[in-house]
Order: structure tokens, then sequence, then C-alpha cells
């Protein structure tokens, strides 16, 4: 493990490691057949500054003025023994009144490493899995470690993971409206990916010592604001779809070494930095880097990934039929630059054998296309 | 928020000196990148200073007498007001609500930050000269100071400390102490109906049926009810962690709070 963790290490180079959040996690969902990110997430290595390095800065992450506007919310929540969500516990959940206890794990004394709050935060837990309904309620900010690709990823439910009825459960506090009882669905989704995490951590935490894991609860509450007020209200989501695809990703993950021996010798992508923190590396070489490992570049890469204008360039000047998407690509089956497909529509390429059926359809649709104009 | 705009702002100076390193070196497509960075950053950030401006400016000031200019009254002896009234451990915003629920001038939620460091300054350097402090509160389990929890080291230590359950108790308390104050019609504000309010919607029963003002008499009963659920359970917790810090702790500590040094038997690897 610790060789792999070395290699990985190089990889990065002098840049200092960007952890695995939740949401990362929750992104690697997204294009797991892509070498390229398996690699550069597993290895910590800073993808906005790698991509921005070599000429293509991400519009990516939140707005601060989101960000801002997400952790008022969070604190208005919280304020005062977390009273506003105790209430919403107590009336929607039916949280008895004695269970009103609540523990900050935001740190311990006046430390905040993130190693030691995560033991803190698994004693807390633990006892309270194994003293029942007295020993706390409501757990703010905990510190949960897991596996990822053999590195410990810590990951901080910017929320609370309590117990009810028994079962612990994760709550999520998003600052997007539900409006008229409807909320965005992606931005629903996105949540729910990202607790599944946080449940996943959860169980593993428990089963490590000895406890059910089922104890903690496959539905988790979301707290929002409803229609454009401040008035917090909370919605139970089921995540046991989002929980299994996030196992099969960290089963993936696993394989990351198999894709580091498939990497020529000294690759690497570290950004050189100076002692401004800014990068020194030469770009073309930083980009010649990532382009030695493949790629499966998407259009949905462009909401999940901050390499996406770097792939999407990479893509289309390798003339892949990637950046139409998979629609395409599939309906295409088989034939897959750009340069092909149009060869066999025009005709002037003969069409392998395989390829026998989609030259017939796309001859077609380049007949009926040139008698439209 | 004004932690917020302070982030930002250094955000901007660290994009500001990243700027002028690219010009430097004359990379240009760095530079160009960098600056629609700080314009963004920018623009966060006036966006943020407008919302700042709209909650201040909402804030209604007293009908009567205008109010004192904040200078007459240092912001410690506000917020030693405040607590006095409330009598358990609260934070800034509870604090700054209050405040403006029922007492004249202004209070600026920045002070408020820079006050306790300042007094733990003032005690260590000349112990016992002012009659009261504004220490935090400490956590029962390390006692260690609580995150954002003020209390007055005249206080029984007992009062100081802060279990599992003392959060909601010390709410109900609060909640019962403004219920209090708004009976006895001290300095009246159009704030103190928002506040007494804010308490009950967040404790069963203490809402009127209908749409009417908040009765401060239901709230008390109410908060009371339920503080009775919870006090033997908090009391205990809290006296066992007072006897703890009265033997273990000397007085600064006891008023400020421990380093924290280790958990015995919880951090002896990495
Ligand atoms: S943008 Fe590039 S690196 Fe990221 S997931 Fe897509 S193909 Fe992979």
């Amino acid at each position: 493990m610790d060789s792999l963790n070395t290699r990985l290490a190089a990889l990065r180079g002098g840049t200092s490691p960007v952890g695995f959040s939740a949401r990362t996690i929750a992104g690697l969902n997204e294009n797991p057949g892509c070498a390229r990110r398996a690699l550069l997430d597993a290895s910590g290595a800073d993808k906005d500054r790698i991509g921005a390095r070599v000429g293509f800065p991400g519009r990516f992450g939140q707005s601060p003025f989101a960000l801002a506007r997400g952790r008022v919310f969070e604190e208005q929540i919280k304020a005062n023994g977390a009273a506003q969500l105790l209430r919403l516990l107590r009336e929607k959940l039916g949280l008895t009144i004695e269970e009103a206890a609540y523990l900050p794990l935001e740190d311990v004394g006046d430390n905040t490493g993130r190693e030691l709050r995560a033991r803190h935060t698994t004693a807390q837990l633990l006892r309270a899995a194994r003293e029942g309904d007295d020993a706390g309620t409501l757990f703010d900010h905990p510190m949960l470690r897991l596996r990822v690709a053999g590195c410990t990823a810590y990951l901080e439910p910017d929320l609370v993971a309590f117990q009810v009825g028994g079962r612990f459960h994760v709550v999520e506090i998003k600052s997007f409206a539900v409006i008229d009882g409807q909320v965005d669905g992606e931005q629903v989704t996105a949540a729910a990916r990202q607790a599944a995490v946080y449940v996943l951590a959860l169980r593993e935490l428990l089963a490590d010592h000895g406890l059910d894991p089922e104890t903690v609860s496959h539905e988790v509450l979301l707290v929002t604001p409803a229609d454009f007020t401040n008035r917090p209200v909370v919605s139970l989501i089921d995540v046991r779809k989002q929980l299994a695809a996030v196992r099969r990703v960290l089963a993936r993950m696993s394989r990351v070494e198999t894709l580091l021996d498939a990497l020529p010798e000294g690759v690497s992508f570290d950004l050189a930095p100076d002692d401004d923190g800014d990068p020194t590396r030469d770009p073309a070489e930083l980009a010649a880097a990532l382009h030695q490992i493949p790629a499966r570049y998407r259009p949905g890469c462009r909401a999940h990934c901050e390499l996406a204008a770097f792939c999407r360039d990479e893509a289309r000047c390798a003339d892949s039929l990637d950046v139409f998407g998979p629609a395409v690509g599939g309906m295409l089956g088989g034939v897959d630059t750009v340069c092909a497909a149009l060869g066999l529509a025009e005709g002037t390429r003969a069409p392998a054998e395989d390829e026998a059926e989609i030259a017939r359809a796309l001859r077609h649709a380049e007949t009926l296309r040139s008698g439209l104009g | 928020m004004q932690d917020d705009l302070e982030a930002l702002e250094d955000r901007i100076a660290r994009l500001r000196r990243s700027v002028r390193a690219a010009m430097r070196r004359r990379d240009s497509a760095r530079v160009k990148e960098l600056r629609a960075e700080l314009r963004r950053v920018e623009r966060a950030w006036d966006e943020l200073a407008d919302a700042l401006e709209r909650d201040e400016r909402q804030q209604p000031s007293a009908p009567e007498p205008a109010r004192p200019p904040g200078p007459l009254v240092p912001a410690r002896e506000h917020v030693h007001q405040v607590l006095t009234l409330l009598g358990v451990p609260a934070a800034p915003k509870l604090i700054g609500a209050v405040h403006r629920a029922f007492f004249p001038g202004e209070l600026p939620a920045s002070r408020l930050a820079s006050l306790r460091r300042d007094e733990e300054r003032s005690f260590r350097s000349s112990p016992g000269a002012r009659p009261y402090y504004l220490c935090p509160a400490l956590t029962s389990d390390l006692l260690a100071p609580a995150r954002g929890l003020v209390t007055v080291s005249s206080w029984p230590l007992e009062h100081r400390i802060i279990g599992p359950l003392s959060p909601r108790v010390d709410f109900l308390r609060a909640a019962v102490a403004v219920a209090d104050a708004a009976q006895r019609g001290l300095h009246e504000t159009p704030d103190t109906e928002r506040l007494l309010r804010s308490f009950a919607v967040s404790i069963p029963g203490a809402t009127p049926r209908g749409t009417g003002p908040i009765d401060p008499g239901l709230l008390t009963r109410a908060a009371e009810a339920e503080i009775a659920v919870h006090l033997d359970a908090d009391r205990q917790a809290r006296a066992a962690a007072a006897d703890r810090a009265r033997r273990r702790l000397d007085e600064t500590e006891r008023l400020f709070g421990t380093k924290l040094r280790a958990i015995p038997g919880k951090t002896a690897q990495g």
C-alpha cells in the first residue's frame, strides 16, 4: 500500500495533495471509464490548476457568493443548539423531546487536525451507537474517514449526522430553494450522491468496530429553505441507488495500481510551484504528460470535471466522436472518428465488414441532407 | 458573512500578487486568466458587501430617543448587559439580536469578534484588574473553549460549562429570560416581537393558536416544561465537569479553557 502511495505522490510531484471530498468521490461515478481522471484524483493532483496551467482554465465550483449563502443558511439551522433543526425533526420525524443533545465536532479543543477530529468523532459516534439514546443526538460537523484507492479520504458532512428512532441519519443542509414542494432534480441528485458517500463512511465506521452497519439509515434528510424564504423544510431521500454506485466506483478505484503500471516512466503532473505558489511547470510538458493517460471525454464531463475544456479540445483534435456524447457514439457503433464517419457517408471510404450497415445508414442520411440543401 | 468577506479579501490580495508575478514573467496567458478570476472574485465581494449593507439597513433603530453613538458605552459593557439579562452562555448572533431588541445604542458585530482575544490578553497581563471578564464557555469533555459562546467570568463554573444537553437547556433558559424582559416592558423595540417569535417557533407549545403576537407567559411556560425534561441530566454533566476543572485547571484555564494537549489514550499514534 505504501509503495502505491509513494507512486501516486510521485505522480503529483511537489504540489500539496487535494484530498478527496464527498463531491469528488461522487463525481468519480460520472465517468468511471476515464483513466485520466482516476489517476489524477487518486494522486491528489489539483485538476483545476492543472487545467489552468495547460491553457484551459475552468469555470468550476460554486461561486463564492453561493458558498456564502450556503454557509449563512447552515449557520441559521444550527444556531442555538440547532434549535431549528430540532423542531423539524420533532415535527416531521417524531423525535422525542428527551433527545436534544448537541455535540459540535468541528474541533477538538482548539485543534482542528483532521485525524484527531476523526478519532474524536469515532469515539462519540460509537458511544452513541453502543449506549443508545442518551449519548448524543446531533453531531455537528463530524469528521469521517473512507478508504479510497488505498488512501484515506477525510469526509466532513458539512451537516449533521444524528440518531433518531435508534438509527443514524445523515443530514444535508443545502441552500437551494424548494419551490412549491419541488426541488431542482439535478441539485437533489447531486446532494443524494454526496450523502451516499457519507452513509457509506458511517457504515464502515460501525462495521469496523463490530457494530451493525445497517444502523445507518439509507434515508438521508435534506434540509432546504422553503420557497424564497429562509424557513427550513426537511425532505427524506432514499439513497440506496447512489450507495450502490459509490460502492462500485470505489471497487474500481482500487484497481488504480493497474493504471499506474500502464504508465510510461517519468510521467508527472507536478506544477512545480514557486514561493508564491504559482506553477512554473512548462505547460507544453504538462499537457504532454496528460495526453499520455487515456481519457474518455464526453459532454457530461463539463458538469463534473475540471479538465473538461482540455479533454474536449484533445478529443476534437483527435477527431474523436466522443465530443458528441454517448448517443452519437452508440449510434455509429464501431466508427470512432469524425473523418471515418464522413468518409463513409460520402462514399469516399470503403466500409469494413462490420461497418457495412452503418455505412448504408450514413449514405442514406447524406442523400437526404444534400437533397435538402 | 463578515468572515466570508474577509476570506474574499484575502483571495483578492493573493490573486493580485499572482497577477504581478505573472506580469514579471511576461506570461500573458496566465495574466489574462488570473485577471478574469480576480474580476470574478471582486464581483462576489461586491455582492456580498451589498447584501451585508442591506441587512444592516433593515435593522430598524429605536423609535424614541435617538441611539447614543456607540463609543459612549464600550462594546464589552453592552455584551455584559446582554449576558446578564440572558444569564446563559450565548453566541454573538444571539447577543446582537437581544441587544437590538432591548437596548439602545449600536453593537457592531465586528467588535464582538476581537473582544474575546482582548479580554484574555488583559487578564493575563494583570489578572483580576477588572470586575469581570468576558470569556468563552468551556466544553464539558475537554474543558477547552467552546466555539463562539461567550460567558461572564463572575458566573459559577457550572454555568460556564457546556455539556451535550446544555445548548438546548441554555436556549430554553434564554427564552424564559427574554420573555421575562418583554413582560417587564424593558425598552421594547420593534425587534422584540421578532426575537420572541424566533424562540417560540422552536419550542413545542410556545406559539399561540392563530396569528396573534407571541404571548410571553405562554413562551415561559412552554420553555420551562421542556427545561424540566433535560434538567437533571444537564446538571449532572455540568457539575461533573466543573469538579474536574476545579481539580485540574489553574485560574486562567478555568476562565479561558485549556489548550488541547492530548486526549489520553486516543492520540497515541499519528
Ligand atoms: S474531463 Fe477528461 S479527465 Fe475529466 S472525466 Fe472527462 S475525459 Fe476524464
